[in-house]
């Protein structure tokens, strides 16, 4: 089991969100969460890495056996948990490459690596740059300054390959996406699907589990899982709506 | 002490700290044997001057074998100078005592006079070598452009030897008409220096003043800049950043006179204060009645980093004709949360987050130094100072 959440209850801004919420991710396998609004989708990310002011008040989540809550967010990043967010930061003054560069670095360093050659790394950069259709001028910018939505969320998707987590949580990153850059994306997250990593898959629309088609699907619903079910469940979802299994919780 | 010089009393000076100042000996020894100088990077194509305690030590021939500038006594200085300071001076009282006693003590001025349409570039490097409890030293600039001239000027104030060096420097500028002056200052004294500089500058009709201060080392620094925008469509640029780490104070006063129409000014201040660091900018921006159509753009921005760190950055404004555009903005702050986040979600050290954060506050105003050595020397002295920046690789944009 490469995520095990149980029970889990978290609360943000002393307004509990996450009620009693279980999950379980095996490497290889890729879960959407689905849910409406303030459902808790948003929250179960941050939760997972970690930011400061989320507040888990019970329950538990071990990645890869060992207990995620007791971790700071930098050492969720190391031991290979990557989220993908739905609004990425602006950082102007800091550089893209460095950046990349610097995460690539910490995760090897965890891995007992040695450090990235310098031009090997560009030479990976510039492959997955390929794939997202970026641009190579992004490397020289800083960190999301002046992108556009679309951009920002390429950007993140080029992290995530560069740095090869264990398993990703990308929160919404189809939101804000035409359907080009929404295929993009989706091949971006296609190509890091492997035996050994898992990815969770936020996102509002069923549009784009037709280009990255889930293991499962999950309801989230008043924070917790009210429904799950294989891919077929998200198309029901987008015929149907979300308030049937929220009723029948 | 006469009675003129300032204390923190008067609102221009209230951040200021004066007293090691007031503790320093007066004068400087002559003829303090030399330890070896820090040598920092020499700038191609600039003509280099040397000076230990504000007395010449030596200098290369100027690159094309045109001499603009020379050394001249202080008393003669003024007359050379066309009295414009010293009229000032008597004029404008208190702000003006560390410059009338610069002008007073100091033994000799560099005179850099640019004629009509020429171009050169002077790199002037002052060592402070005598402690404070040895004596101050004075070091005086004076920079005349002719018209449609253009200087680019590097003025470095860095230490040697001595751990606790006072200095009170001037300088004086005049910008003539459609002429261009880019004058980089650097202040890297050693960590207990006391270090006073004022600069009163003219800039007429046309001309531009590009102004970069950078500011990072000595206990206590206060810099006190006039800049008067005396002809029509004049210009400066004034950008300072500074770093306070440990118990340094920085403190400065930049009053922009716009005294005539079209006159313009960009004010762009980041500073960073960080353990028990102080900091504080005061820019003063006065539009006269007749300078219409005037343009002042102020962002004072400061970052705090340490529980014992202060910052006040405050600008103000005294405006006198209704045709002018004037915006400003100041700022004190913590590190932005949501950006420490990113850069921690993506597996980066706490301390090298915040690091790489700060770098990025104060990297807004050095990138506008636009000599590439120059700017490159000042990010490696500012990463030095945000010591988890440990290499500037990749981080800096080269191009």
């Amino acid at each position: 089991m490469m995520l095990k959440i149980e029970n889990l209850s978290a609360t943000v801004g002393g307004k509990k969100v996450l009620q009693g919420l279980t999950l379980s991710v095996n490497a290889g396998e890729v879960h959407a969460i689905m849910g409406p609004n303030g459902s808790g989708k948003s929250t179960l990310s941050y939760v997972l890495a970690g930011r400061p002011g989320y507040e888990i008040t019970s329950g538990s989540v071990t990645f890869e056996g060992r207990d995620l809550t007791t971790l700071a967010p930098e050492e969720r990043a190391r031991a290979g948990l990557f989220l993908g967010f739905q609004y990425p930061v602006e950082i102007p003054g800091v550089n893209n490459v460095y950046l990349l560069k610097a995460a690539v670095n910490a995760r090897r360093k965890a891995l007992g690596q040695t450090e990235v050659d310098a031009y090997e790394f560009l030479q990976l950069v510039r492959a997955k740059m390929k794939l997202m259709q970026m641009d190579e001028s992004f490397l020289s910018r800083g960190v999301n300054e002046g992108f556009s939505g679309g951009e920002k969320k390429r950007n993140e998707i080029l992290q995530m390959l560069v740095i090869e987590p264990t398993l990703a949580v990308l929160d919404e990153t189809d939101s804000g996406l035409d359907i080009d850059a929404l295929k993009v994306v989706a091949r971006g997250v296609n190509s890091l699907r492997s035996a050994n990593r898992g990815v969770l898959l936020i996102t509002h629309y069923q549009r784009l589990l037709d280009h990255i088609v889930p293991d499962q699907v999950h309801v989230l619903a008043r924070g917790r899982i009210a429904k799950s079910g294989d891919k077929t469940l998200a198309l029901e979802l987008e015929k149907r709506g979300y308030d049937w299994v929220i009723e029948a919780a | 002490m006469t009675a003129a010089f300032p204390d923190t009393r008067d609102e221009n000076w209230r951040y200021a700290n004066l007293r090691p100042l007031a503790k320093a000996r007066p004068e400087a020894p002559a003829g303090v044997a030399l330890p070896s100088l820090p040598d920092p990077p020499p700038l191609e194509g600039y003509q280099p001057w040397v000076f230990v305690d504000a007395r010449y030590l030596r200098h290369s021939p100027a690159p094309g074998g045109h001499e603009f500038a020379t050394r001249l006594d202080a008393r003669a200085a003024g007359d050379a100078f066309a009295g414009m300071l010293d009229a000032e001076i008597a004029a404008a009282g208190v702000d003006f005592a560390l410059a009338r006693m610069n002008a007073r003590r100091g033994d000799e001025v560099l005179h850099i006079a640019v004629p009509d349409g020429e171009h050169a570039a002077i790199d002037v490097r002052f060592h402070a070598l005598s402690a404070g409890g040895t004596g101050t030293s004075y070091p005086r600039l004076q920079v005349q452009l002719g018209r449609h001239a253009r200087l680019d000027l590097a003025e470095r104030h860095l230490g040697a030897g001595a751990p606790d060096p006072a200095v009170n420097a001037a300088v004086d500028v005049s910008v003539g008409a459609g002429a261009t002056l880019t004058h980089v200052r650097i202040q890297d004294c050693a960590e207990q220096a006391s270090v006073f500089d004022t600069l009163v500058a003219n800039v007429a009709e046309h001309g531009q003043y590009r102004l970069r201060t950078i500011t990072l080392g000595a206990v206590s620094s206060r810099t006190t800049a006039f800049v008067k925008l005396a002809g029509r469509a004049a210009r400066c640029d004034f950008i300072a950043a500074s770093v306070a780490n440990g118990i340094q104070t920085h403190d400065f006063f930049a009053e922009i006179d716009h005294a005539a129409p079209e006159a313009a000014t960009r004010e762009i201040f980041r500073g960073i204060a960080t353990a028990r660091g102080k900091l504080a900018f005061n820019g003063k921006m006065i539009v006269r009645e007749n300078a219409h159509d005037a343009d002042s753009d102020q962002s004072l921005k400061t970052l705090l980093t340490g529980s014992g760190a202060e910052a006040a950055a405050r600008p103000q404004l005294e405006i006198y004709t209704d045709r002018v555009k004037a915006r400003h903005g100041a700022t004190t702050g913590k590190l932005d949360d949501q950006m420490l986040f990113y850069l921690l979600s993506r597996g980066i050290d706490r301390q090298q987050a915040q690091a790489l954060l700060q770098w990025a506050f104060v990297e807004d105003a050095i990138s506008q130094v636009e000599l590439a050595p120059l700017r490159q020397h000042i990010e490696s002295l500012v990463a030095a100072r945000l010591n988890e920046v440990s290499s500037l690789d990749g981080l800096v944009n080269r191009s």
